[in-house]
């Protein structure tokens, strides 16, 4: 199979049509129709909401670049990490312990849990990976840890949340679903959010090339000159703070993550430094365009746009993977 | 194949490797002890010994991968450990048995990773060239643009040759470098390491095919797999008794002239 050289300049120019058409339509989608709202509709609601889906998925698809490349696992999404049962179970604390209606109870909960879960799988790899002392190669556990931590605190959250599921009186029940699913409605914390993406970004973007190098191995890494073990930190803290903050923003939103880097992969961007960035504007025009489905789909009611993006991600992953499959 | 792009880019530096001894894992048996020897730029050694003998363990340990369990390894002035990864990546180019591929990227691509982290006074462009230069070198410069995911295990070993040699690093690390590969390419390789020798570079590459150890290199350093080893000129190490005795199968060899041919009496077996 012939590789193309990467279309970048096509797809700056379509970057620079895709983001603001998505803005617009985001903006003009209305549960009452379409239009240009007025004024406090736009202002107060509408751009806040539009603004925290953008920072969303795009923090969800640079997360999942950053963990594909550190687990060299194309099938890895942001969430191996931990970090959304972490925000989930921060969420539903918030929910089941504090008053009723207290105001962004459930966020700060989230925000508290995805801080919570990312320091634990943070600590646990930061500790793994520093054991060989000077910094080469040595046994050194590297991608394998990354997951095991990552599906150990998951679990470990999962268990929680079954509990309070269990225990959850009817209406609890009714916002713990809603959280566990993701949602965007009422999300209008959008510059915290996008702060942490941008932080990310710069944090990995730099050493982009370094996380090319050490998808072919760690050992082939080293003898070029990378040090290992602390680009893979740097990724895995950019991909935790990218995440913590769009779950603490929005809830659990799948595939986001997951697809969002592979689309961009499939358009010719396989290089990470164009990969990263390319992935934070798909992911973001994506989940903008979602959340208008799906808070227009069945106006005045909304879905919960977990349920769209998985709607659309769920076929297109499989179709991925069984062109993955049939190219061996 | 004097077209092979040779741009070394440090100078070349001997080996040292005193009393070393090495150990399959941390605690693991006992694969080489007092290990010695001396290897100076511009000579070919090859390094042999039966399965499990610790061919790529002393490899990845002369690499800087690994610590020796005794013994000191030095490059030049400095004890191999206190070199920094960043100058060592311009001293020594380590071509491992298995690579991982899990994301497309062309042979090109591939190649360039070694050229860009190791030359950054190259221009994309020039590093570009450079790396199809090495692929033509190793006669894969056709699949330059191919996905390396979609190449045989021979070519694919031809693409990891020519990352090694376009890192530029006087010092190659092979770690069976003719595995995979056909007759018309290993006999390819054997001009290339002496052009690279020729031009001032060290080989060090562990094989398993006796002749071809004899035909590419100027020296042999052979493990018994019992912690003993010979080392020396290859006159003096691939000889009957020292490889009958590593290898624990009759070893005949025919000379010729100058050259020698290696063969196993399958017909006897040593006890």
């Amino acid at each position: 199979m012939i590789l193309k050289p990467p279309p970048l300049a096509a797809a700056l120019l379509l970057a620079g049509v895709c983001v603001p058409a998505a803005l617009f339509i985001g903006l003009m989608a209305g549960s009452s129709g379409w239009g240009w709202p007025q004024g406090d509709i736009l202002w107060l609601i509408r751009l806040p909401r539009v603004l925290s889906a953008f920072g969303t998925g795009a923090g969800l698809a640079l997360a999942g670049a950053l963990i594909q490349l550190v687990t060299r696992n194309p099938l890895a999404d942001p969430y191996v990490l931990g970090v959304s049962s972490g925000a989930s179970v921060g969420a539903l604390l918030a929910l089941m312990l504090l008053p009723a209606g207290l105001f962004l109870a459930p966020e700060l909960g989230a925000v508290l849990g995805a801080l919570a879960a990312t320091s634990l799988a943070f600590l646990f790899t930061w500790r793994a990976m520093g054991k060989s002392g000077d910094g080469r190669i040595g046994n050194q556990p590297g991608t394998v840890v990354v997951l095991l931590v990552g599906v150990m605190i998951g679990a470990a959250c999962g268990a929680a949340v079954s509990f309070m599921l269990a225990i959850a009186n009817d209406q609890q029940l009714r916002s713990l679903v809603f959280w566990l699913l993701g949602d965007l409605n009422g999300a209008s914390l959008w510059w915290p959010l996008w702060a942490a993406v941008g932080i990310a970004l710069l944090l990995a973007w730099p050493r982009a090339r370094e996380l090319d190098w050490l998808t072919r191995g760690d050992a082939w890494a080293w003898t070029l000159g990378v040090p290992v073990a602390k680009r893979r930190r740097l990724a895995i803290l950019a991909a935790c703070i990218a995440t913590g903050a769009a779950v603490a923003t929005a809830g659990s939103i799948g595939f986001v993550g997951l697809v969002a880097p592979h689309i961009v992969r499939l358009v010719g961007l396989r290089h990470a430094r164009a990969l990263l960035p390319f992935s934070v504007v798909f992911g973001g025009v994506f989940l903008v365009l979602a959340d208008t489905v799906a808070r227009t789909l069945i106006a005045p009611a909304q879905l919960p746009v977990g349920v769209v993006s998985a709607a659309v991600g769920v076929p297109l992953f499989l179709f991925l993977l069984l062109r993955r499959s049939q190219a061996r | 194949m004097s077209a092979a792009p040779i741009r070394l880019n440090a100078s070349p530096v001997p080996l040292h490797l005193r009393d070393v001894a090495l150990r399959a894992g941390n605690a693991g048996r006992q694969l080489v002890s007092a290990l010695s020897l001396s290897i100076e730029p511009g000579q070919r050694w090859a390094l042999l010994g039966p399965n499990g003998a610790g061919k790529s363990t002393l490899l990845s340990a002369v690499a800087g991968l690994s610590t020796t369990a005794a013994g000191e390894i030095r490059l030049g002035e400095r004890a191999l450990s206190q070199w920094p990864a960043r100058e060592l990546a311009r001293q020594r180019a380590w071509c491992p048995q298995f690579w991982l591929d899990p994301f497309p990227a062309s042979g090109w691509e591939t190649v360039a990773c070694a050229v860009v982290a190791t030359q950054p006074d190259l221009s994309a462009a020039q590093a570009e060239l450079l790396a199809r230069d090495w692929l033509k070198g190793f006669d894969v410069g056709a699949l330059a643009d191919n996905d390396v995911r979609t190449l045989s295990g021979g070519e694919r070993q031809r693409v990891a040759l020519a990352t090694a040699c376009a890192q530029g690093a006087p010092l190659l690390l092979l770690d069976e470098p003719t595995a995979h590969l056909d007759w018309a390419h290993q006999v390819l390789l054997q001009p290339l390491l002496s052009a690279w020798s020729a031009a001032g570079g060290t080989v060090f590459a562990a094989v398993h095919d006796l002749n071809m150890a004899w035909n590419f290199a100027t020296h042999a350093l052979l493990l018994d797999g019992q912690g003993g080893f010979v080392a020396g000129t290859r006159e003096e190490v691939l000889q009957a008794a020292p490889l009958s005795h590593a290898y624990a199968v009759p070893v005949s060899v025919l000379e010729e002239g100058d050259a020698r041919w290696f063969r196993v009496d399958l017909s006897a077996r040593r006890d």
